[in-house]
């Protein structure tokens, strides 16, 4: 059984706008404080938050695919040379093939963007994403804080696919196609997940399963009251909202480079993004 | 359509299921003739006893009592597998006993929701006794297994999405189907195989993939599998007796 959160550290949007005024105006930053403003303004009528189109939903999970494949990326560029140069070979393995996944996500998405009369490219992602807001501290510095983000990263964004599942079905027929890729993509995000997970618990003896045992283990709401299905069991993944993503999601996608000085090594990884 | 469990390790289980996929190569197992009629008279029913037939409507009733079969072979699966008492290693043992406990809570939460819909008791599922003990023979058939069976349920689950028509029975299929992923990937993890499934070894190819269901598909992808070709791919596993029929699998 999954325990409640007891304090979940919700960015607020007052701290996020303070966060990112410097950059307002650059990216899609600006977009992006338009679709929060704009999804948090519609009182939620569906189980899952406001009612999107299949382009806005496409046009969301581009953005999250576009930011999952930049950071293995990454990631891979730390295996050959830097702080995950020491990483295990199935680490590595890991990490070229989840890459590969996410590229091939991009490559896909943008083509039913294009198809639903959307731009791909107006889809952007800062060059240097500020990923070391995911930990307080640089994720590729070894394979246990990579692995550690690279487990946020991923249940998130089983989440995330999760929570646009209704939205897609409202569409009637012609979110089917959508849904359709949607549903195919979600559960390799969770497949990734429990990788990562299997990686920490079989290489790093990290107390965790491929499965989420404790709503603490993310970074989203896990549990929910008050909806028929039993979120607070390990047996029934939560879900996450455009809104509830785009929020967790906003602190990485300025370019504020992370301060190292503020004893924030030390600090418990608990309190996130 | 090719088997689906492929990368066996052990000889003996090679064999075992080469000859399994000579049977699928020359179109000589679908569900019903398999169940019916390759099953040994030994296991089968009782003498006047009658299995009962499992009919699928194509609604959302019948898709969800079609989850609960799969939730239902699961969970007798890891069940047999703990009282099997071949899996020695403690992980592993403890990744059967946290599956089962799952899939069992996927059983419940089906029934509570289908009520007096369910189509049918658990008592009314005849299990094959011989099928079943051929899957437990020793760690890695019963490993390879339950990644056969997991990576099958996420293929159904996902192929049954786009057809159900709730958006509470959407979702609360979605929350059991990342499960089932998560499931697949942490036992192929145990065997060193793919955490992800590879092409080659997906039991339902590109040529027979439904184009509509399918509009992305390849190694980045759980690509969706129709309701009939599931049962297709369960039958060939051998493990329960009772016919399948009903629009849902036509």
């Amino acid at each position: 059984m999954k325990r409640p959160i007891s304090k979940f550290a919700w960015l607020t949007f007052g701290d996020y706008l303070q966060q990112i005024t410097p950059s307002l105006g650059k990216l899609l930053i600006l977009p992006l404080v338009l679709l929060i403003i704009f999804a948090t303004s519609i009182p939620s009528a569906y189980a899952q938050g406001a009612i999107l189109t299949p382009r806005q939903v496409v046009e969301y999970a581009l953005t999250l695919e576009k930011l999952e494949s930049d950071f293995y990326t990454k990631a891979i560029a730390a295996a050959q040379s830097g702080g995950l140069a020491n990483a295990p070979r199935i680490a590595k393995d890991a990490i070229q093939a989840y890459g590969a996944d996410e590229a091939q996500h991009v490559t896909d998405l943008s083509a039913v963007l294009s198809s639903l009369g959307g731009d791909p490219e107006a889809i952007a992602i800062p060059a240097n994403p500020n990923y070391s807001a995911i930990l307080k501290r640089d994720p590729f510095a070894n394979p246990q804080d990579f692995l550690l983000a690279g487990q946020y990263v991923e249940d998130l964004g089983v989440a995330a696919y999760k929570g646009q599942v209704q939205n897609l079905l409202a569409a009637g027929e012609a979110g089917k196609p959508v849904l359709a890729a949607a549903l195919a993509i979600h559960s390799v995000e969770a497949r990734h997940a429990a990788g990562i997970r299997s990686l920490r618990q079989n290489l790093l003896g990290a107390n965790v399963r491929p499965w989420i045992r404790n709503a603490s283990e993310v970074i989203y709401q896990e549990n929910r009251s008050n909806s028929p299905i039993p979120f607070n069991s390990d047996a029934f993944d939560g879900y996450a909202t455009r809104d509830e993503v785009l929020a967790l999601v906003a602190p990485i996608l300025t370019t504020r480079q992370p301060s190292t000085n503020r004893g924030n090594m030390n600090r418990p990884v608990r309190a996130l993004w | 359509m090719r088997n689906i469990l492929v990368d066996i390790k052990t000889n003996e289980s090679k064999a075992d299921f080469t000859s399994r996929r000579n049977l699928l190569k020359w179109g000589l197992v679908s569900f019903g003739t398999l169940a019916l009629t390759t099953v040994p008279t030994i296991v089968t029913a009782q003498p006047g006893s009658k299995i009962k037939t499992l009919s699928f409507n194509a609604n959302d009733i019948g898709i969800l009592n079609f989850a609960l079969l799969l939730e239902e072979l699961e969970a007798a699966f890891y069940a047999g597998v703990v009282n099997s008492r071949k899996i020695s290693n403690g992980k592993e043992l403890e990744y059967m006993r946290a599956l089962g406990a799952q899939e069992a809570a996927h059983v419940k939460f089906l029934r509570e929701v289908l009520g007096r819909n369910a189509l049918f008791k658990t008592s009314d599922l005849s299990f094959n006794s011989s099928g079943l003990a051929a899957v437990m023979t020793d760690r890695n058939t019963i490993l390879n297994t339950a990644v056969a069976l997991e990576d099958v349920g996420v293929h159904a689950y996902n192929g049954a999405g786009t057809s159900l028509t709730n958006p509470t029975y959407l979702l609360a299929a979605g929350s059991i189907v990342s499960v089932e992923a998560r499931h697949a990937a942490g036992v192929r993890a145990l065997l060193g195989r793919s955490t992800t499934e590879l092409d080659s070894e997906r039991s339902v190819s590109d040529a027979d993939l439904v184009a509509s269901l399918n509009p992305v598909k390849g190694r980045a992808y759980d690509e969706l599998y129709a309701p009939g070709q599931i049962i297709e791919i369960v039958g060939s596993l051998k493990i329960l007796n009772n016919p399948i029929d009903g629009a849902l699998v036509a």
